[in-house]
C-alpha cells in the first residue's frame, strides 16, 4: 500500500505534481480518483479531453491517466494535441479488452505506460510512480536547456561564433584564420565563453552546444 | 470390300466391280476371249442379270453356245428363258454396211428396259468389235465415250473386247481412253491395266478417303478434347460447389462466432467499467480505513460508489437478459431428421477440412416436434461444432455419429457422439454452467445456452458418459410441446 511519496523531485523542494485523470465513464473516473487520492496524491479529474485542454495547463507537472477510448476527442487525439503543443506530461493509458488497435497506435506515438481495466491498485501505483519519474526527468532536462539557452543568449555575437567553432572541434589557430584574427584574441574569446556558459571543461562546453543544438 | 453394289465379274484379275463399270479386254485368240467371257456370263447368270453377248467373226453362235453349255451348268435352261442372248455384233451395230449407233443405243435401251421390267438385277453385256471397219473407228470411239458416261448410273456392266492382232497402237490408246480399265492377256495371265482417269479417280477416292479419315480423326480428337473440356468443367464445377459449400459453412460459423464475439466484447466492456469502479473504490476505501485516524467520511463515499457501480453492473446483465427475452417465441413443426441434414450441410466444410467421418442413424418416420427451428438448429450446430473441435487434436480416427430415435412413445432423442478428447470427469459437473469453458477462446456460453433452449422446449440436454473415447451429448424433446410456453433462453 502506498503510504508516502517515494522518489523526491530531482530539483528538490515541494512539488506541484498532480495526477490528471481523464475518463468519460463516471464509475472509472470516480473510482480511480478516489484511489489516487487515498494514496495521498493530488488528483484532478476530467470527464473529457476537451475539458482537460480547457484548463490550460501548459506549465503543469505530474502525469496524466487517460482513457484511450472516449467519445469525441479520444486518448490518441489528446496525445497528438499534447505532443504538438509541447506539453511534457507523461501519459498513462487506460485500455480495455477491445482497444488493442488503439493501444498499438498509442505505443507508436511514444506512449510507455499502460493500465488495463479493471485496474489493479499495485499496477496503478507503479505506473504513476514511473510516469512521475519520467516527468521529472523531462522537466529537469527542459530546465537545464532553458538555463543554457539564457547563458547562450548572453554571449556576444563573436563569442557565439567562437563557441560554435570550438564545439565543432576546430583548433584556436584554425578559428583565428577563419575569423581573420589572431590566435591570442581567440583564446580571450574562448575564456569568456567558458566563463559565461559556466562550463568547467571543453567537454562540458561541447555537451552544452549539443543540448542547445548550436554545433 | 464386299458391298451390295458390287457385281462379280467372274474374271479373277478383275474381281468385283460396281454397276456402271465399262471395261475392255484385248484378246490375241478366240480362246482368250472365250476364257474371259464364259466366267463373266456365268457370274451374270448366277446373279440374275440379263446377259447379252454380241459376238463377232470368226466366232459363231453355235460355237459360243457349245462352249457356254459345257462350262455353265443349266445353261440351256437360261438360254431357253432368254436370260442370256447371243447376238451377232455386225447385225447389232450395223444397218447394211453402215455403223448405226442410234440403232445400237436404242437396242441397248430396249435390253435395259427388258432387264428392269423382267425382274433382273441388271444388264451384263459383252461386245466384240472385230467386225468394226476402220473408217468407223472415230465415230465408234465417240460412241464408247458416251457409253462410258451413260453407263455410270445404270445397273449395267459392259465388257468390250478387241482383237489385239488387228489393233494399231493408236487404236489401243483410243480404247484405253474410252474405258475405265483394260484387261490384257499377257504371259497367259489376265492383267488389269488401269486407265489414267481411273487411277486419278482412285487416287482421288484414296485422297478423299484419307481426307475423310483425317477429318474423322480431327473431329474425333476435337470431340475428345471437348469431352475432356467438359469433364474438366464438370470437375471445376464440382470443386466450385465444394468451395461454395465450404464457404457457406464457414460463413455460418464465422457469423455465429462473430455474433458471439461482438456480444462478448460488448458485455466485457459494459461490465468492466463498473467493475473498475468497484475495485478502485474498494481499494481506496481500505486506504482510508487504514489511516490513523481512519477517514470514515471518505470511506463511506467510496462504499456508496461501490454500491452504485454494482447496481450498474447488474443493470447491464439485466439488459442482456431482456435483450434475449425480446426474441419472439416461434413455434412450428420441426422435422428433426431434416434439421440434422441441414445442420450437417452447414458443418460440412469443417468436417471435410478436419477429415471427420460421419455416421448417421436416423430413425425412419420420426414424428416432428413443435419448436423454434432456428434455436434447435443452434443447439445441433453447437453440439456438432463442439464434437468436431474435440477431435481436432487427436491423431486417430475422427468419427462423428448422429442418431435420432424414439425411446418412448412421446419423445424423440437426438444424440451427437464424437471420438475426440472426451470430458474430464472432474469438469463434467460444470459442463452446462455459464462461462465454463475448456477452450482457450471459448466464451463458456454454448452448452449453457443450448441447455436453456432445450429446457424451454420442454426437453432435456445431457452429457451421457459412454464407454470408449470421446463424448456423447443427447437431447430429448417431447413430440407434443405445450404451445403457450415461451422460449426464454436466459432464464429457463
Amino acid at each position: 500500500m502506498w503510504r508516502q511519496r517515494d522518489a523526491p523531485a530531482t530539483h528538490g523542494g515541494p512539488t506541484n505534481e498532480t495526477i490528471f485523470l481523464i475518463d468519460d465513464d463516471i464509475s472509472v473516473r470516480e473510482g480511480l480518483a478516489a484511489l489516487i487520492e487515498s494514496m495521498d496524491l493530488p488528483v484532478r479529474a476530467f470527464g473529457s479531453a476537451t475539458e482537460f485542454l480547457g484548463a490550460a495547463l501548459m506549465e503543469a507537472e505530474g502525469c496524466i491517466v487517460l482513457d484511450v477510448d472516449m467519445p469525441g476527442m479520444n486518448g490518441l487525439d489528446l496525445q497528438r494535441e499534447m505532443n504538438a503543443a509541447g506539453i511534457p506530461l507523461p501519459i498513462i493509458f487506460l485500455t480495455g479488452h477491445g482497444d488493442i488497435p488503439m493501444t498499438v497506435q498509442a505505443l507508436k506515438a511514444g506512449a510507455v505506460h499502460f493500465l488495463t481495466k479493471p485496474v489493479q491498485e499495485d499496477d496503478l501505483s507503479a505506473a504513476i510512480r514511473q510516469a512521475l519519474e519520467t516527468g521529472r526527468q523531462v522537466r529537469s532536462e527542459r530546465a537545464e536547456v532553458r538555463t543554457l539557452r539564457q547563458r547562450f543568449d548572453s554571449l556576444a555575437p563573436r563569442e557565439r561564433q567562437v563557441m560554435r567553432l570550438v564545439a565543432s572541434g576546430r583548433l584556436n589557430k584554425q578559428i583565428a584564420y577563419e575569423l581573420g584574427t589572431s590566435e591570442r584574441t581567440i583564446k580571450l574569446y574562448r575564456g569568456q565563453v567558458m566563463r559565461k556558459m559556466c562550463a568547467d571543461s571543453l567537454a562540458d562546453l561541447v555537451k552544452q552546444a549539443q543540448k542547445l543544438n548550436v554545433t | 470390300m464386299k458391298d451390295e453394289q458390287l457385281r462379280q465379274t467372274g474374271i479373277g484379275a478383275v474381281g468385283d466391280v460396281p454397276w456402271g463399270t465399262h471395261f475392255f479386254l484385248f484378246h490375241e485368240t478366240n480362246q482368250d476371249l472365250i476364257d474371259a467371257c464364259i466366267p463373266y456370263f456365268q457370274a451374270g447368270l448366277e446373279t440374275q442379270e440379263l446377259c447379252i453377248w454380241a459376238i463377232a467373226d470368226p466366232l459363231t453362235e453355235e460355237e459360243v453356245r457349245y462352249c457356254l453349255k459345257h462350262a455353265i451348268p443349266g445353261f440351256e435352261d437360261h438360254f431357253e428363258k432368254r436370260n442370256i442372248e447371243i447376238v451377232r455384233g455386225r447385225e447389232w451395230y450395223m444397218t447394211g454396211d453402215d455403223l448405226d449407233l442410234e440403232k445400237v443405243t436404242r437396242g441397248w435401251k430396249q435390253k435395259m428396259d427388258r432387264a428392269l421390267n423382267g425382274g433382273y438385277a441388271g444388264l451384263r453385256l459383252s461386245a466384240d468389235t472385230a467386225w468394226l471397219d476402220k473408217r468407223d473407228w472415230k465415230a465408234f470411239c465417240e460412241y464408247e465415250k458416251e457409253v462410258n458416261d451413260s453407263i455410270v448410273d445404270a445397273p449395267m456392266l459392259a465388257l468390250c473386247t478387241y482383237p489385239l492382232p488387228g489393233s494399231a497402237a493408236a487404236e489401243i490408246l483410243d480404247v484405253t481412253r474410252t474405258h475405265q480399265f483394260a484387261l490384257a492377256r499377257r504371259n497367259k495371265q489376265w492383267e488389269v491395266v488401269e486407265t489414267s482417269e481411273l487411277k486419278q479417280a482412285k487416287a482421288e477416292i484414296l485422297r478423299l478417303n484419307n481426307n475423310l479419315e483425317r477429318r474423322v480423326m480431327e473431329r474425333t480428337s476435337e470431340l475428345m478434347a471437348a469431352n475432356e473440356e467438359l469433364r474438366r468443367q464438370m470437375e471445376e464445377r464440382q470443386r466450385a460447389e465444394e468451395a461454395l459449400r465450404t464457404s457457406q459453412a464457414e460463413l455460418a460459423h464465422v457469423t455465429r462466432v462473430t455474433a458471439m464475439g461482438e456480444l462478448a466484447a460488448s458485455i466485457v466492456h459494459e461490465v468492466t467499467q463498473p467493475l473498475t469502479g468497484i475495485v478502485t473504490n474498494g481499494n481506496a476505501c481500505l486506504h482510508w480505513l487504514a489511516g490513523a485516524p481512519p477517514n470514515v467520511e471518505k470511506a463511506r463515499g467510496a462504499v456508496e460508489r461501490i454500491i452504485r457501480d454494482s447496481n450498474r453492473a447488474s443493470e447491464v446483465i439485466h439488459d442482456i437478459r431482456s435483450l434475449v427475452k425480446k426474441t419472439p417465441p416461434h413455434r412450428e413443426d420441426v422435422d428433426l431428421n431434416d434439421l440434422i441434414y441441414r445442420t450437417l450441410a452447414l458443418a460440412n466444410g469443417e468436417m471435410t477440412r478436419d477429415q471427420v467421418e460421419l455416421q448417421t442413424e436416423l430413425a425412419v418416420g420420426l414424428p416432428s416436434v413443435l419448436g423454434d427451428r432456428v434455436q434447435l438448429q443452434q443447439v445441433l450446430l453447437n453440439l456438432i461444432m463442439n464434437a468436431i473441435e474435440s477431435m481436432r487434436s487427436i491423431s486417430g480416427r475422427r468419427l462423428l455419429m448422429i442418431r435420432s430415435e424414439m425411446r418412448g412413445p412421446e419423445s424423440v432423442t437426438v444424440s451427437v457422439r464424437d471420438s475426440g478428447v472426451g470430458i474430464d470427469p472432474q469438469k463434467a459437473a460444470h459442463l452446462f454452467d455459464a462461462f465454463f469453458t475448456s477452450k482457450p477462446q471459448g466464451m463458456g456460453m454454448g452448452l449453457s445456452i443450448c441447455r436453456n433452449i432445450i429446457s424451454a422446449h420442454g426437453g432435456q440436454l445431457s452429457n451421457v458418459t459412454s464407454a470408449g473415447p470421446g463424448a456423447t451429448f443427447e437431447f430429448t424433446l417431447p413430440v407434443q410441446v405445450v404451445k403457450s410456453e415461451n422460449v426464454d433462453v436466459a432464464t429457463a
